[in-house]
Protein backbone atom coordinates (compact mmCIF):
# COMPACT_ATOMS: atom_id res chain seq x y z
CA UNK A 1 0.00 0.00 0.00
CA UNK A 2 1.02 3.59 -0.78
CA UNK A 3 1.83 6.35 1.68
CA UNK A 4 -1.01 8.08 0.22
CA UNK A 5 -3.39 5.58 0.15
CA UNK A 6 -2.79 5.06 4.04
CA UNK A 7 -3.36 8.64 4.75
CA UNK A 8 -6.37 8.25 2.94
CA UNK A 9 -7.57 5.74 4.95
CA UNK A 10 -6.51 7.30 8.13
CA UNK A 11 -8.73 10.53 6.94
CA UNK A 12 -11.16 8.44 6.30
CA UNK A 13 -11.12 6.76 9.53
CA UNK A 14 -11.02 10.11 11.67
CA UNK A 15 -13.79 10.79 9.63
CA UNK A 16 -16.05 8.04 10.40
CA UNK A 17 -15.31 8.76 13.77
CA UNK A 18 -15.53 11.71 14.41
CA UNK A 19 -18.90 11.42 12.62
CA UNK A 20 -20.28 9.80 15.20
CA UNK A 21 -18.74 11.23 18.35
CA UNK A 22 -18.84 14.87 17.11
CA UNK A 23 -18.43 16.45 13.63
CA UNK A 24 -16.57 19.42 15.44
CA UNK A 25 -13.88 18.31 16.69
CA UNK A 26 -12.87 16.51 13.39
CA UNK A 27 -12.77 20.32 12.25
CA UNK A 28 -10.98 21.29 15.43
CA UNK A 29 -8.26 18.69 14.41
CA UNK A 30 -8.35 18.86 10.89
CA UNK A 31 -7.91 22.39 9.73
CA UNK A 32 -9.00 23.10 6.40
CA UNK A 33 -10.26 19.54 5.66
CA UNK A 34 -13.84 18.81 5.06
CA UNK A 35 -16.61 20.35 6.36
CA UNK A 36 -19.76 19.40 8.99
CA UNK A 37 -22.46 17.57 7.34
CA UNK A 38 -25.71 20.31 6.48
CA UNK A 39 -29.03 18.59 8.10
CA UNK A 40 -30.51 18.35 4.93
CA UNK A 41 -27.25 16.17 3.51
CA UNK A 42 -27.64 13.54 6.97
CA UNK A 43 -31.55 13.54 6.08
CA UNK A 44 -30.79 11.95 2.45
CA UNK A 45 -28.47 9.22 3.95
CA UNK A 46 -30.65 8.46 7.75
CA UNK A 47 -33.43 6.21 5.30
CA UNK A 48 -32.94 2.81 7.77
CA UNK A 49 -36.07 1.68 9.37
CA UNK A 50 -35.57 0.02 12.70
CA UNK A 51 -37.20 -3.19 14.16
CA UNK A 52 -38.66 -0.36 16.61
CA UNK A 53 -39.99 1.39 13.35
CA UNK A 54 -37.67 4.49 13.67
CA UNK A 55 -37.33 6.35 10.83
CA UNK A 56 -40.61 4.86 8.93
CA UNK A 57 -41.97 7.09 6.55
CA UNK A 58 -45.65 8.34 6.12
CA UNK A 59 -47.50 6.36 4.19
CA UNK A 60 -50.11 3.65 2.91
CA UNK A 61 -50.39 0.94 -0.01
CA UNK A 62 -52.35 -2.11 -0.56
CA UNK A 63 -51.80 -5.45 -2.17
CA UNK A 64 -53.81 -4.58 -5.40
CA UNK A 65 -51.43 -1.40 -6.11
CA UNK A 66 -48.87 -4.09 -4.78
CA UNK A 67 -49.61 -6.30 -7.27
CA UNK A 68 -49.23 -2.91 -10.44
CA UNK A 69 -45.68 -2.08 -8.56
CA UNK A 70 -44.46 -5.46 -8.81
CA UNK A 71 -45.37 -6.41 -12.29
CA UNK A 72 -43.62 -3.26 -13.34
CA UNK A 73 -40.32 -3.65 -11.28
CA UNK A 74 -40.06 -6.75 -9.08
CA UNK A 75 -41.49 -9.77 -11.49
CA UNK A 76 -38.77 -9.96 -13.74
CA UNK A 77 -36.06 -11.46 -11.22
CA UNK A 78 -38.45 -12.48 -8.51
CA UNK A 79 -41.57 -14.05 -10.41
CA UNK A 80 -44.98 -13.15 -10.03
CA UNK A 81 -45.69 -14.80 -7.52
CA UNK A 82 -42.15 -14.24 -5.67
CA UNK A 83 -41.76 -17.88 -6.12
CA UNK A 84 -38.67 -17.74 -9.11
CA UNK A 85 -36.06 -19.60 -8.68
CA UNK A 86 -34.08 -18.37 -11.19
CA UNK A 87 -32.43 -15.39 -10.54
CA UNK A 88 -32.74 -15.55 -6.85
CA UNK A 89 -33.88 -17.75 -4.35
CA UNK A 90 -37.56 -17.64 -3.81
CA UNK A 91 -38.79 -14.99 -1.55
CA UNK A 92 -42.25 -16.66 -0.76
CA UNK A 93 -42.74 -20.31 0.85
CA UNK A 94 -42.22 -22.36 3.18
CA UNK A 95 -44.69 -20.76 5.88
CA UNK A 96 -47.58 -21.81 7.00
CA UNK A 97 -50.68 -20.67 8.71
CA UNK A 98 -49.00 -22.55 11.79
CA UNK A 99 -45.60 -20.21 11.53
CA UNK A 100 -47.86 -16.98 11.89
CA UNK A 101 -49.33 -18.32 15.25
CA UNK A 102 -46.30 -19.44 16.38
CA UNK A 103 -44.03 -16.92 15.61
CA UNK A 104 -41.04 -19.92 14.81
CA UNK A 105 -40.99 -21.28 10.93
CA UNK A 106 -40.72 -25.23 11.26
CA UNK A 107 -39.65 -25.52 7.88
CA UNK A 108 -36.50 -24.29 9.42
CA UNK A 109 -35.99 -26.84 11.90
CA UNK A 110 -37.48 -29.57 9.87
CA UNK A 111 -35.85 -28.72 6.02
CA UNK A 112 -39.41 -29.38 4.89
CA UNK A 113 -38.92 -26.71 2.32
CA UNK A 114 -36.41 -27.15 -0.20
CA UNK A 115 -34.80 -23.58 0.46
CA UNK A 116 -35.28 -21.08 3.19
CA UNK A 117 -36.65 -18.16 1.45
CA UNK A 118 -36.79 -14.47 2.71
CA UNK A 119 -40.25 -14.95 4.68
CA UNK A 120 -39.02 -17.79 6.17
CA UNK A 121 -35.78 -16.08 7.78
CA UNK A 122 -36.64 -12.36 7.92
CA UNK A 123 -37.91 -11.51 11.58
CA UNK A 124 -38.25 -8.11 11.04
CA UNK A 125 -41.31 -6.57 8.63
CA UNK A 126 -39.12 -3.49 9.00
CA UNK A 127 -36.51 -5.25 7.37
CA UNK A 128 -38.28 -6.37 4.48
CA UNK A 129 -39.26 -2.31 3.96
CA UNK A 130 -35.84 -1.23 5.02
CA UNK A 131 -34.35 -3.24 2.24
CA UNK A 132 -36.72 -2.66 -0.64
CA UNK A 133 -36.59 1.22 0.16
CA UNK A 134 -33.09 1.38 0.01
CA UNK A 135 -31.76 -1.36 -2.41
CA UNK A 136 -35.02 -2.17 -4.57
CA UNK A 137 -35.52 -2.48 -7.73
CA UNK A 138 -31.42 -3.45 -8.46
CA UNK A 139 -31.29 -1.18 -11.26
CA UNK A 140 -32.27 1.63 -9.57
CA UNK A 141 -32.53 1.25 -5.99
CA UNK A 142 -34.29 4.16 -3.50
CA UNK A 143 -36.61 5.17 -6.39
CA UNK A 144 -39.70 3.89 -5.53
CA UNK A 145 -42.05 6.42 -3.35
CA UNK A 146 -42.63 5.38 0.62
CA UNK A 147 -45.97 4.51 -1.05
CA UNK A 148 -44.94 2.23 -3.52
CA UNK A 149 -42.43 0.36 -0.84
CA UNK A 150 -45.67 -0.11 1.12
CA UNK A 151 -47.43 -1.49 -1.69
CA UNK A 152 -45.09 -4.13 -2.67
CA UNK A 153 -44.20 -4.95 1.17
CA UNK A 154 -48.29 -5.36 1.77
CA UNK A 155 -48.39 -7.44 -1.95
CA UNK A 156 -45.20 -9.85 -0.40
CA UNK A 157 -47.17 -10.22 3.18
CA UNK A 158 -50.64 -11.16 1.01
CA UNK A 159 -48.09 -14.04 -0.71
CA UNK A 160 -46.86 -15.44 2.20
CA UNK A 161 -50.24 -15.24 3.61
CA UNK A 162 -50.02 -12.76 6.75
CA UNK A 163 -51.97 -10.39 5.82
CA UNK A 164 -55.14 -10.47 3.78
CA UNK A 165 -56.03 -9.30 -0.25
CA UNK A 166 -58.00 -6.33 0.50
CA UNK A 167 -55.28 -5.06 3.17
CA UNK A 168 -53.58 -1.91 3.31
CA UNK A 169 -50.58 -1.48 4.72
CA UNK A 170 -49.44 1.88 6.33
CA UNK A 171 -46.83 3.12 9.27
CA UNK A 172 -50.45 2.93 11.10
CA UNK A 173 -50.40 -0.72 11.04
CA UNK A 174 -47.49 -2.12 10.52
CA UNK A 175 -46.81 -2.99 14.19
CA UNK A 176 -49.83 -5.43 13.74
CA UNK A 177 -48.21 -7.05 10.82
CA UNK A 178 -45.44 -7.60 13.06
CA UNK A 179 -47.09 -9.36 15.73
CA UNK A 180 -48.04 -11.69 12.63
CA UNK A 181 -43.87 -12.59 10.93
CA UNK A 182 -43.73 -16.37 10.38
CA UNK A 183 -40.27 -15.92 11.85
CA UNK A 184 -41.02 -13.50 14.23
CA UNK A 185 -39.32 -15.54 17.52
CA UNK A 186 -36.78 -17.21 15.25
CA UNK A 187 -34.07 -14.25 15.39
CA UNK A 188 -31.90 -14.81 18.64
CA UNK A 189 -28.72 -11.74 19.39
CA UNK A 190 -27.52 -14.11 22.21
CA UNK A 191 -24.86 -14.78 20.06
CA UNK A 192 -21.02 -13.42 19.79
CA UNK A 193 -22.13 -11.82 16.31
CA UNK A 194 -23.73 -8.78 18.29
CA UNK A 195 -21.83 -6.42 19.98
CA UNK A 196 -22.20 -5.49 23.43
CA UNK A 197 -23.99 -6.29 26.55
CA UNK A 198 -26.04 -9.22 26.86
CA UNK A 199 -29.50 -9.20 26.77
CA UNK A 200 -30.22 -9.75 30.21
CA UNK A 201 -28.37 -6.82 30.79
CA UNK A 202 -30.12 -4.53 28.32
CA UNK A 203 -28.00 -4.86 25.36
CA UNK A 204 -28.67 -6.58 22.41
CA UNK A 205 -25.45 -9.30 22.65
CA UNK A 206 -24.06 -11.72 24.75
CA UNK A 207 -20.89 -9.39 25.95
CA UNK A 208 -19.36 -10.64 23.03
CA UNK A 209 -18.50 -14.36 24.13
CA UNK A 210 -17.76 -16.39 21.24
CA UNK A 211 -20.20 -19.04 19.85
CA UNK A 212 -17.13 -21.80 19.85
CA UNK A 213 -14.46 -22.46 21.80
CA UNK A 214 -11.56 -23.78 20.15
CA UNK A 215 -8.89 -24.88 22.20
CA UNK A 216 -5.41 -25.14 20.19
CA UNK A 217 -3.60 -27.92 21.91
CA UNK A 218 -0.39 -26.41 23.08
CA UNK A 219 1.02 -29.61 24.63
CA UNK A 220 2.64 -33.21 23.82
CA UNK A 221 3.16 -31.55 20.68
CA UNK A 222 4.89 -34.25 17.90
CA UNK A 223 8.24 -32.74 17.34
CA UNK A 224 9.24 -34.18 14.14
CA UNK A 225 6.85 -34.37 10.91
CA UNK A 226 6.33 -37.90 9.82
CA UNK A 227 4.67 -38.59 6.92
CA UNK A 228 2.38 -41.32 7.12
CA UNK A 229 1.28 -41.03 3.48
CA UNK A 230 1.44 -40.04 0.13
CA UNK A 231 0.24 -40.07 -3.24
CA UNK A 232 0.96 -43.76 -5.34
CA UNK A 233 3.26 -43.06 -8.14
CA UNK A 234 0.54 -43.77 -10.69
CA UNK A 235 -1.57 -40.77 -9.33
CA UNK A 236 1.23 -37.97 -8.70
CA UNK A 237 1.24 -37.18 -12.58
CA UNK A 238 -2.45 -36.64 -12.39
CA UNK A 239 -2.03 -32.85 -13.71
CA UNK A 240 1.40 -33.03 -15.58
CA UNK A 241 4.19 -31.91 -14.55
CA UNK A 242 3.54 -29.13 -11.98
CA UNK A 243 7.17 -27.58 -12.12
CA UNK A 244 6.88 -27.39 -16.27
CA UNK A 245 3.20 -25.65 -15.42
CA UNK A 246 4.22 -22.62 -13.10
CA UNK A 247 6.93 -20.07 -13.75
CA UNK A 248 10.02 -20.51 -11.99
CA UNK A 249 10.21 -16.88 -10.18
CA UNK A 250 7.80 -16.09 -7.67
CA UNK A 251 5.60 -17.24 -4.64
CA UNK A 252 4.21 -19.86 -6.55
CA UNK A 253 6.07 -22.61 -7.96
CA UNK A 254 5.31 -25.94 -9.62
CA UNK A 255 6.63 -28.96 -7.58
CA UNK A 256 7.72 -31.62 -9.60
CA UNK A 257 5.17 -34.21 -10.22
CA UNK A 258 5.41 -37.73 -12.15
CA UNK A 259 8.62 -39.73 -13.54
CA UNK A 260 11.53 -39.29 -11.03
CA UNK A 261 13.58 -39.74 -13.85
CA UNK A 262 12.75 -36.39 -15.16
CA UNK A 263 14.01 -34.95 -12.18
CA UNK A 264 18.03 -35.00 -13.17
CA UNK A 265 17.10 -33.30 -16.41
CA UNK A 266 14.65 -30.49 -14.96
CA UNK A 267 17.98 -30.39 -12.52
CA UNK A 268 20.44 -29.56 -15.47
CA UNK A 269 20.12 -26.02 -16.00
CA UNK A 270 19.57 -25.53 -12.53
CA UNK A 271 23.34 -26.12 -12.20
CA UNK A 272 23.64 -22.61 -14.05
CA UNK A 273 21.13 -20.65 -11.69
CA UNK A 274 22.94 -22.05 -8.68
CA UNK A 275 26.32 -21.02 -9.95
CA UNK A 276 24.65 -17.82 -10.88
CA UNK A 277 23.43 -17.42 -7.25
CA UNK A 278 26.80 -18.35 -5.88
CA UNK A 279 28.22 -15.65 -7.92
CA UNK A 280 25.79 -13.31 -6.79
CA UNK A 281 26.40 -14.60 -3.08
CA UNK A 282 29.91 -14.01 -3.65
CA UNK A 283 30.19 -10.76 -4.79
CA UNK A 284 31.41 -11.38 -8.20
CA UNK A 285 28.41 -9.56 -9.79
CA UNK A 286 29.35 -6.13 -8.07
CA UNK A 287 32.34 -5.68 -10.79
CA UNK A 288 31.54 -8.22 -13.43
CA UNK A 289 28.23 -8.48 -15.37
CA UNK A 290 27.18 -11.61 -17.73
CA UNK A 291 27.26 -9.92 -21.45
CA UNK A 292 28.45 -6.22 -20.15
CA UNK A 293 31.51 -4.73 -18.77
CA UNK A 294 30.95 -3.34 -15.18
CA UNK A 295 34.65 -2.68 -13.34
CA UNK A 296 35.74 -6.06 -14.64
CA UNK A 297 35.32 -7.85 -17.99
CA UNK A 298 32.02 -9.21 -19.20
CA UNK A 299 31.89 -12.72 -18.80
CA UNK A 300 30.97 -13.49 -21.85
CA UNK A 301 34.06 -11.73 -23.04
CA UNK A 302 36.12 -14.36 -20.56
CA UNK A 303 34.87 -17.11 -21.78
CA UNK A 304 35.45 -15.85 -25.25
CA UNK A 305 39.30 -15.58 -24.52
CA UNK A 306 39.87 -18.74 -22.83
CA UNK A 307 37.70 -20.21 -25.06
CA UNK A 308 39.48 -23.96 -26.38
CA UNK A 309 42.10 -23.87 -23.85
CA UNK A 310 42.81 -26.63 -21.87
CA UNK A 311 44.40 -25.38 -18.87
CA UNK A 312 41.83 -22.04 -18.53
CA UNK A 313 40.40 -23.70 -15.79
CA UNK A 314 42.99 -23.64 -13.40
CA UNK A 315 44.44 -20.93 -14.50
CA UNK A 316 41.60 -18.51 -13.87
CA UNK A 317 41.03 -20.21 -10.55
CA UNK A 318 44.28 -19.32 -9.60
CA UNK A 319 44.29 -15.84 -10.90
CA UNK A 320 40.35 -15.20 -9.19
CA UNK A 321 42.18 -16.63 -5.55
CA UNK A 322 45.27 -14.24 -6.06
CA UNK A 323 43.88 -11.38 -7.87
CA UNK A 324 45.49 -9.87 -10.51
CA UNK A 325 46.09 -6.60 -13.03
CA UNK A 326 46.68 -5.60 -16.14
CA UNK A 327 45.27 -8.42 -18.37
CA UNK A 328 42.31 -6.29 -18.89
CA UNK A 329 42.69 -2.67 -17.83
CA UNK A 330 44.17 -0.84 -14.67
CA UNK A 331 41.74 -1.52 -12.60
CA UNK A 332 42.95 -4.60 -10.36
CA UNK A 333 40.59 -7.56 -8.98
CA UNK A 334 41.36 -8.19 -5.14
CA UNK A 335 42.42 -11.23 -4.31
CA UNK A 336 39.04 -13.57 -3.48
CA UNK A 337 40.63 -16.10 -0.59
CA UNK A 338 37.20 -16.56 0.79
CA UNK A 339 36.17 -18.70 -2.21
CA UNK A 340 36.44 -22.19 -1.60
CA UNK A 341 38.01 -23.74 -4.34
CA UNK A 342 34.97 -26.03 -4.78
CA UNK A 343 32.97 -22.99 -5.20
CA UNK A 344 35.40 -21.52 -7.17
CA UNK A 345 35.87 -24.32 -9.92
CA UNK A 346 31.93 -24.37 -9.96
CA UNK A 347 31.96 -20.44 -10.90
CA UNK A 348 35.19 -20.73 -12.94
CA UNK A 349 33.31 -23.52 -15.14
CA UNK A 350 30.22 -21.85 -15.16
CA UNK A 351 31.96 -18.77 -16.41
CA UNK A 352 34.11 -20.71 -19.41
CA UNK A 353 30.50 -22.40 -20.16
CA UNK A 354 29.25 -19.17 -21.19
CA UNK A 355 28.06 -17.87 -17.93
CA UNK A 356 24.09 -18.16 -19.03
CA UNK A 357 21.22 -18.05 -16.32
CA UNK A 358 19.55 -20.84 -16.81
CA UNK B 1 -59.09 -29.46 0.96
CA UNK B 2 -55.85 -27.97 -0.45
CA UNK B 3 -55.01 -24.32 -0.48
CA UNK B 4 -55.81 -21.73 -3.44
CA UNK B 5 -54.34 -21.00 -6.72
CA UNK B 6 -52.73 -18.26 -6.88
CA UNK B 7 -53.98 -17.38 -10.52
CA UNK B 8 -53.31 -13.83 -12.46
CA UNK B 9 -54.81 -13.55 -15.86
CA UNK B 10 -53.72 -9.39 -17.69
CA UNK B 11 -54.80 -9.33 -21.37
CA UNK B 12 -53.09 -7.21 -23.59
CA UNK B 13 -53.49 -6.84 -27.59
CA UNK B 14 -56.13 -9.50 -27.63
CA UNK B 15 -54.03 -11.76 -25.91
CA UNK B 16 -54.59 -13.06 -22.33
CA UNK B 17 -51.54 -14.08 -20.45
CA UNK B 18 -52.38 -16.31 -17.44
CA UNK B 19 -50.27 -17.64 -14.68
CA UNK B 20 -50.87 -19.76 -12.26
CA UNK B 21 -48.97 -20.99 -9.08
CA UNK B 22 -50.49 -23.93 -7.73
CA UNK B 23 -50.20 -25.77 -3.66
CA UNK B 24 -49.59 -28.88 -4.28
CA UNK B 25 -47.24 -31.87 -2.55
CA UNK B 26 -46.64 -33.97 -5.91
CA UNK B 27 -45.39 -36.24 -4.15
CA UNK B 28 -43.61 -38.98 -6.60
CA UNK B 29 -44.05 -42.03 -4.63
CA UNK B 30 -40.78 -42.55 -5.19
CA UNK B 31 -39.06 -41.18 -1.97
CA UNK B 32 -39.03 -42.65 1.61
CA UNK B 33 -39.83 -41.41 4.67
CA UNK B 34 -37.04 -41.19 7.80
CA UNK B 35 -38.21 -44.55 8.84
CA UNK B 36 -37.68 -46.19 4.98
CA UNK B 37 -41.30 -46.47 4.35
CA UNK B 38 -42.14 -45.13 0.77
CA UNK B 39 -44.37 -42.16 0.52
CA UNK B 40 -47.22 -42.84 -1.34
CA UNK B 41 -47.77 -40.56 -4.51
CA UNK B 42 -49.87 -37.64 -4.58
CA UNK B 43 -49.66 -35.64 -7.51
CA UNK B 44 -51.96 -33.95 -10.17
CA UNK B 45 -52.90 -35.47 -12.91
CA UNK B 46 -55.20 -33.20 -14.55
CA UNK B 47 -55.33 -29.56 -15.17
CA UNK B 48 -57.97 -27.41 -17.12
CA UNK B 49 -57.77 -23.60 -17.57
CA UNK B 50 -61.42 -22.24 -19.29
CA UNK B 51 -62.16 -18.73 -20.25
CA UNK B 52 -65.24 -18.15 -19.43
CA UNK B 53 -66.87 -21.77 -19.72
CA UNK B 54 -64.87 -22.52 -23.01
CA UNK B 55 -61.99 -24.79 -22.38
CA UNK B 56 -58.35 -22.87 -23.53
CA UNK B 57 -56.00 -25.41 -21.87
CA UNK B 58 -56.38 -29.07 -20.95
CA UNK B 59 -53.10 -30.57 -19.38
CA UNK B 60 -51.98 -33.84 -18.10
CA UNK B 61 -49.69 -33.31 -15.04
CA UNK B 62 -46.99 -36.22 -13.89
CA UNK B 63 -44.85 -36.92 -10.65
CA UNK B 64 -42.32 -35.18 -12.90
CA UNK B 65 -43.78 -32.03 -12.04
CA UNK B 66 -42.47 -30.02 -9.09
CA UNK B 67 -43.71 -29.00 -5.68
CA UNK B 68 -46.04 -25.86 -5.85
CA UNK B 69 -46.18 -26.10 -9.81
CA UNK B 70 -45.91 -22.75 -11.64
CA UNK B 71 -47.61 -22.65 -15.23
CA UNK B 72 -47.76 -19.85 -17.77
CA UNK B 73 -49.58 -20.12 -20.88
CA UNK B 74 -50.94 -17.21 -23.37
CA UNK B 75 -54.62 -17.75 -25.29
CA UNK B 76 -55.71 -15.40 -27.78
CA UNK B 77 -59.20 -13.08 -26.74
CA UNK B 78 -60.51 -12.57 -23.47
CA UNK B 79 -60.92 -8.83 -22.29
CA UNK B 80 -61.06 -7.02 -18.97
CA UNK B 81 -63.27 -8.77 -16.66
CA UNK B 82 -63.92 -11.93 -18.42
CA UNK B 83 -63.51 -14.83 -16.49
CA UNK B 84 -60.59 -17.30 -16.26
CA UNK B 85 -61.20 -20.64 -14.21
CA UNK B 86 -58.36 -23.14 -13.38
CA UNK B 87 -58.50 -26.52 -11.76
CA UNK B 88 -56.94 -29.26 -11.14
CA UNK B 89 -57.55 -33.18 -9.77
CA UNK B 90 -55.14 -35.47 -8.60
CA UNK B 91 -54.54 -39.32 -8.14
CA UNK B 92 -56.32 -39.06 -4.88
CA UNK B 93 -59.54 -37.81 -6.59
CA UNK B 94 -59.07 -34.80 -4.76
CA UNK B 95 -59.47 -31.45 -6.83
CA UNK B 96 -59.51 -27.63 -6.32
CA UNK B 97 -60.58 -24.50 -9.02
CA UNK B 98 -60.22 -21.64 -8.66
CA UNK B 99 -61.32 -18.24 -10.40
CA UNK B 100 -60.06 -14.94 -11.39
CA UNK B 101 -60.98 -11.64 -13.23
CA UNK B 102 -58.88 -10.95 -16.37
CA UNK B 103 -57.52 -7.50 -15.30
Amino acid sequence: MSRFSKTLNALALAGAMAAVVAPAVALDRYQGVGRAATAAEVKAWDIDVRPDFTGLPKGRGTVDQGIEVWEKNCASCHGAFGESNEVFTPLVGGTTVDDIKTGHVKALITGSFPQRTTLMKVATVSTLFDYIQRAMPWTAPKSLKPDEVYAVVAYLLNLAEVVPADFELSDQNIAEVQARMPNRNGMTTDHGMWPGASAAAGGIGNGGKPDTRNLACMKDCKKDVEVVSFLPAYAQDAHGNLAEQNRPVGQTRGKHTGDPSQDAAAATPSVAAAALALANEKGCMACHGVANKIVGPAYSDVAAKYKGQADAGTRLMAKIKAGGQGAWGAVPMPPQGHVKDEELKQLVQWILDGAKAQ
Amino acid sequence: MANPMRIRASAKDGVTEVRVLMSHVMETGQRKDASGALIPAHFITELTAKHNDKVVLSAQFGPSVSTNPYLAFKFKGGAKGDKVTVGWTDNKGESRADEVQIS
